[in-house]
């Protein structure tokens, strides 16, 4: 009957309990953290943040931490469920106000964070993405409560216009006293060092990083009588689609055999939709619409060309992946993307329509004449470049550090709000920092700490997670009563 | 093995004998249904089984032997045991009771293992067969018979419904109903205990009456059939004709109970459960609307009240009027310190004034007729409260037509300008609304295309609030109209749909509609099996009424609160108007 | 296992006792704690006070007697739909598992779920008013197919015991469940 998670974990203690012996093996050493991933964005929801924090969890789970992952409810999916070799995800049920990021009113989401916090018993905090509401909240509820943070910033941010600077103050608050900070290129840390005013001594870089072994060149799917450009991303306006919009006739006008094959959804659908029209090119341009993850790849091994028109990137895994299927990347050089891949790999151009087209006709001309490197090579270049297991010993040695560290108590935190932060910002945020308190001690005395049941790791050196119930896992279905 | 035994309970007290009852395949269970006392001929036993076998579905069979310890009857048990080779069977029970204690001990003979299982009954003298464990279920034979397991399963493939082991059990119990009309005073050849009737005088009387229904039933659905002929009359079914008597709540209403009482009349024997409650609620309430229209009949033509009802009746409206005219005045000023457009104000003020007008010398016209009127609609009573109610629902939206035609022209006005701006907003941006599509597309407009747009957009916006105040005014009135109508049809629909014999059923008889079944352990005493207890749960009266409430359809829009409002904001008709269809592209 | 010392998540203290009809037969009650006549008084005087401070105002005798018939009803309300005294649960070995709440006033609420529609017992993970807890579900098989959970039905709804109760009485229902 054993079947679900939870019945394997209540079972007496029977040999037919197979535990990871790479887990046992390391419990004895004290080196383990707890760590809590905290970011509005996690699957089923899509994107790079998303797959960073599945990946560097599924890392650091193999490494023998325990990962814990909280975000915010999407949908139907709400209350806990199980991955890949028992990492837990909390679906908190908070209310999404836009963009999939929770609203933050710094209060509100504290008694849930609270009971994560203390039921995993998590030594680390570590929040993702500078966009997440969330994450801001839990790094702030994290201090209170006196645990180590670390924070991983993975976009980029302007300095001129309203929403920038509202979102720089609330970075610096959120980031004075926070333990690490962890940025995954050098333009992002220059970026936010400048935006929070830190200490560049507590930032690190650490990239990102893909599979290679899912993105691998297929060139016997792809057509040769024609040149594929294939584009991957959210079609949202940070996203260049406008450029991509002016790019596709001008283009199509010159090559007849040129083809664009566009994966994705967002607002600026409709963009493509109307120059598909106005030029009559629906046999020319694919729109595919969302696209699963394990989607991508066939779609990206179809093409020839891989074109990314971003506008603002901290670290584009789209090009990353794109080369490791083997495919000529032409990109716009904004942000970090010039550090990513060597300058013979990718083709950059500036962010412009007319820039754009130029780079393309080069890379379409070197296509035509056959002087491009063959996929198989390309794909043997990129699978050394970056990898998991090299971002999540990176991170790793982080934490060791962080967990050394003290947290500030709360004056100190007080007097480096209010010193750091300018003097009226600092005095609001003090004061919110001091009403938080308050209310995690109102909070400690309604609902105990012992009150609060232990949970049983799914993950990490105490680890029940077996081999039988892995599958079944997932299938658990936990509601809200 | 678990091997569950179900015991009526009648049959704990009775005199040794035969166990008759049925294996319920798959589930590992025997239903016992009735004991066949000593003396019997097991020839006059077998036939008496394949006699109630062909009158039944249940594979009605010897299931073992009962045994009641008396003085002077020792040397039982091996009688007993002998008995086992002349009924077939694959497994014997052995049920025997010990004088002192409650429990009883049962014993399970396989065919097979028969002797194995002599042989160590000589060796350890006490026979407890460690594979086969005995669970014993006492259970109400009358009960468990009348009583209707929710949710009702009928007309689904047998083989679903063995299933679950209970609902075989009540199934079969339901099924040997023919077993149970031989009483303990009927001389037969055998004795038999199990539940028994306590009498039949009340039966006779049913009879009569279900004899005595048919004719009537029959004259009813003649009647009935009349008065179908006569509603599909061409005549009736021209398309003005057929609109307003979809909307007049009267007709809608005659309809409905044209229908029930079709579905009450039909001489076919309701064979189902669900059909013969639906009869029996439907019957119920109308019986009740009668008896409540009669009582408002009474009331009503006693002392003169029609007169007094008639004569308060004119000078209501004419307040109406009255009030309806100085808050015309009062929009046509400046309502609340709004300036107003004071033209278009001005227009639309006499426009309604005059409207007012027209309806008042309406009124005054009918005034004369109105008692004899009152006198002749309040005779519909007699045909049921419900009727009454109708009537006076369709009244009032007849006095307040006046009402009704202001808030149709600031609505379609307002709706005018809603769409006039959108769609101009639109152009004011440079997009358009792509028809095929379904869709927002951008598009390039000429400078004067853009100007004229532009020119009218100015002047709809400062033209709005003016119609938007007019309309919010009115559909005020309206709604309150209308609130008041559907009061009037809430109140028809719960006479018409209430489940009132269902629910007298579930608070007189509790068990006859069941839920489900609880337990409660009996009695734990030393070798015996475990006994259970089998109660009928009773269903919840909120199931009740989500089970046998009489399908009503309602003229009323279905629609969810928010769609309302969003139609009140884009200034849609709401109730009554045609239902647009919905665009499909 | 009568203990003492188990609480539920509020950490009020609970009796659990388990009886042990036959090894095919048991029946674990948890009841919670009592109705305390302190916040029965609380409540009444605070309602009875608002009431005079009213009366003071509006010099009307009727809300004095409304307060008096509120407090008695929204008492006999609470008392019998809502203040549930103890839980208990009766497996059954190859029967069913039968649920059953009674509340204070002596209501009893009962409801039975045959063997063959239950597919197992498990200990499943939460949210429930701003917290995270532990809850003991039967999970409800698909009549359609077999191997597929159509609904979770969770088991002591109002008194919520612990991580260390729910594990023991998990214990006892595996162990019946094992059986048959």
């Amino acid at each position: 009957c054993g079947v679900l998670l939870t019945t394997a974990t209540f079972a007496p203690p029977t040999p037919a309990l197979v535990r990871s012996h790479r887990a046992t093996a390391r419990a004895a050493g004290s080196g383990r953290h707890r760590i809590c991933m905290v970011s509005d964005f996690f699957y089923p929801n899509m994107g790079g943040v998303e797959s960073h924090i599945y990946q560097l969890s599924q890392c650091l789970v193999e490494q023998g931490h325990k990962v814990v992952i909280a975000t915010h409810a999407y949908g139907d999916r709400r209350g806990v469920r199980y991955l890949t070799r028992g990492l837990k995800v909390y679906y908190l049920p908070l209310q999404v106000m836009y963009n999939q990021s929770t609203s933050t009113t710094c209060f509100h989401s504290l008694p849930l964070l609270r009971c994560v916090f203390v039921r995993e018993r998590i030594t680390v905090v570590h929040a993702h993405s500078s966009f997440s509401a969330m994450a801001h909240d839990a790094l702030f509820h994290a201090k209170t409560m006196g645990l180590n943070t670390v924070f991983t910033d993975h976009s980029l941010f302007g300095f001129a216009d309203v929403s920038s600077v509202l979102t720089n103050k609330l970075l610096t608050v959120s980031l004075c006293d926070t333990n690490h900070i962890i940025c995954v290129s050098y333009t992002s840390k220059e970026n936010t060092v400048l935006r929070a005013g830190l200490d560049p001594e507590i930032v690190s870089v650490i990239p990102n990083a893909v599979d290679p072994t899912e993105f691998t060149p297929d060139p016997g799917r792809r057509d040769d009588s024609k040149i594929t450009v294939v584009v991957v991303s959210r079609l949202v306006y940070r996203k260049g689609i406008d450029l991509l919009g002016g790019i596709i006739p001008e283009l199509c006008a010159k090559h007849p055999d040129l083809c664009f094959l566009i994966g994705g959804e967002g607002p600026k659908r409709i963009v493509l939709e109307e120059v598909r029209e106005k030029y009559q090119l629906h046999d020319r341009v694919r729109l595919l619409g969302a696209l699963d993850h394990k989607d991508v790849r066939d779609v990206l091994v179809q093409g020839h060309i891989f074109l990314n028109t971003s506008l603002t990137e901290a670290f584009c895994m789209a090009i990353v992946e794109g080369a490791s299927c083997g495919l000529q990347v032409v990109s716009t050089c904004v942000g970090g993307i010039p550090e990513v891949l060597p300058d013979e790999m990718v083709t950059l151009c500036e962010p412009t329509v007319r820039s754009l087209c130029d780079g393309l006709e080069i890379v379409i001309a070197r296509q035509r004449s056959g002087s491009v490197p063959s996929p198989a090579s390309i794909h043997r270049r990129v699978e050394t470049l970056y990898t998991w297991r090299n971002v999540a010993e990176r991170t790793e040695k982080v934490y060791n550090r962080v967990s050394g560290q003290e947290v500030l108590s709360l004056d100190r935190r007080l007097t480096r709000l209010t010193s750091h932060c300018g003097s009226v910002a600092g005095a609001i945020f003090a004061f919110i920092a001091v009403l938080n308190y308050l209310f995690l001690l109102l909070l400690q005395w309604l609902i105990p700490d012992d009150v609060i049941d232990i949970a049983i790791d799914g993950s990490g050196p105490q680890s029940c997670w077996t081999q039988t119930s892995s599958k079944k896992g997932k299938r658990k279905a936990n509601q809200i009563l | 093995m678990v091997l569950k035994i179900f015991f009526p309970q009648c049959c704990t007290t009775a005199d040794s004998g035969l166990l008759v009852g049925c294996w319920i395949p798959d589930q590992d269970s025997a239903v016992v249904l009735a004991v066949v006392h000593y003396p019997f001929i097991p020839g006059q036993v077998k036939r008496y089984l394949t006699e109630i076998r062909s009158q039944t579905d249940v594979d009605l069979t010897v299931l073992g032997s009962w045994s009641m310890p008396k003085e002077g009857q020792e040397g039982m048990d091996s009688f007993l045991k002998d008995l086992s080779t002349i009924f077939p069977h694959s497994r014997w029970l052995q049920l025997s009771r010990e004088i002192g204690k409650r429990g009883f001990t049962c014993q399970v003979v396989r065919k097979g293992g028969m002797f194995l299982k002599e042989q160590a009954k000589e060796g350890e003298g006490s026979v407890r067969d460690e594979n086969e464990k005995v669970i014993i279920v006492h259970y109400d034979q009358r009960k468990v018979m009348l009583s209707q397991l929710h949710p009702v399963q009928e007309g689904v493939s047998h083989s679903k419904m063995e299933q679950s082991a209970l609902r075989a059990v009540f199934h079969t119990v339901a099924q040997s109903h023919p077993l149970f009309f031989i009483d303990k005073y009927d001389d037969g050849p055998l004795k038999l205990t199990h539940w028994q009737s306590e009498g039949r005088e009340a039966s006779i009387i049913a009879e009569l009456v279900k004899q005595g229904s048919v004719p009537v039933c029959k004259l009813l659905t003649w009647m009935l059939s009349l008065w179908s002929w006569l509603g599909s009359i061409r005549l009736l079914n021209v398309p003005p004709v057929r609109f307003i008597s979809s909307k007049l709540s009267t007709c809608v209403q005659l309809g409905y109970r044209t229908e029930h009482l079709q579905t009450v009349s039909s001489t076919r024997k309701a064979t189902e459960h669900m059909e013969f409650m639906r009869k029996a609620n439907i019957f119920v309430s109308f019986l009740l609307d009668m008896a409540l229209g009669l009582l408002l009949i009474a009331w009503l033509y006693r002392e003169n009240r029609i007169g007094k009802l008639a004569s308060t009746l004119v000078p209501v409206a004419d307040h109406v009027a009255k009030e309806l005219r100085e808050l015309l005045e009062w929009l046509m000023g400046a309502p609340a310190g709004l300036k107003m457009n004071r033209a278009l104000d001005q227009v639309l003020g006499r426009f309604f004034i005059y409207h007012i007008h027209l309806w008042i010398s309406y009124i005054h016209l009918m005034s004369p007729f109105i008692e004899m009127i009152l006198w002749y609609v309040g005779l519909s009573a007699c045909l049921g409260l419900t009727f009454a109610l109708s009537v006076l629902s369709d009244m009032v939206a007849l006095l307040t037509f006046h009402i009704y035609c202001f808030y149709v022209y600031g609505a379609r006005l307002y709706c005018l300008k809603i769409y006039g701006l959108s769609s101009l907003w639109r152009l004011f941006r440079g997009k358009k609304w792509n028809v095929l599509r379904q869709r927002v597309d951008s598009c390039s407009y000429d400078m004067d295309q853009l100007f004229i747009g532009t020119l009218l957009f100015t002047i709809l916006l400062f033209l709005l609030p003016t119609t938007a105040l007019y309309y919010l005014v009115f559909t005020l009135l309206r709604l309150v109209v209308v609130l008041f109508q559907g009061l009037i049809h809430l109140a028809v629909d719960l006479l018409n749909s209430f489940p009132l014999f269902a629910m007298g059923l579930r608070v007189c008889r509790p068990y006859r509609l069941a839920e489900g079944v609880k337990f409660r352990v009996l009695c734990e005493e030393e070798g015996t099996p475990l006994h259970l207890m089998m109660e009928i749960n009773p269903i919840k009266v909120s199931a009740v009424l989500q089970y046998y409430r009489t399908p009503t359809y309602s003229c009323y829009p279905r629609d969810s609160w928010m769609a309302l409002c969003k139609k009140l904001f884009v200034g849609e008709l709401i109730y009554p108007w045609k239902h647009k269809t919905t665009k499909t592209d | 296992m009568a203990d003492d010392s188990l609480t539920d998540i509020y950490g009020n203290r609970i009796g659990v006792a388990c009886r042990c009809h036959s090894d095919l037969c048991r029946e674990v009650t948890v009841s919670g704690p009592k109705l305390s006549l302190r916040s029965v008084l609380v409540y009444t005087c605070g309602v009875w006070l608002l009431a005079y401070a009213a009366f003071c105002c509006t010099e009307n005798t009727a809300v004095l007697s409304c307060a008096i018939i509120l407090t008695l009803v929204g008492l006999m309300v609470y008392i019998h739909f809502f203040k549930v005294d103890h839980e208990s649960l009766l497996i059954i070995g190859s029967l069913g598992v039968q649920l059953s709440s009674s509340y204070a006033s002596g209501r009893e609420c009962t409801s039975f779920i045959e063997m063959s529609k239950i597919k197992d017992v498990v200990i499943n993970e939460a949210v429930y008013m701003h917290r995270v807890i532990y809850y003991l579900c039967i999970l409800i098989k698909d009549p359609a197919d077999p191997h597929a959970v159509s609904s979770v039905l969770p088991l002591f709804q109002s008194s919520k015991p612990r991580l260390k109760c729910l594990i023991e009485v998990y214990k006892t229902c595996q162990e019946i469940l094992a059986q048959s």
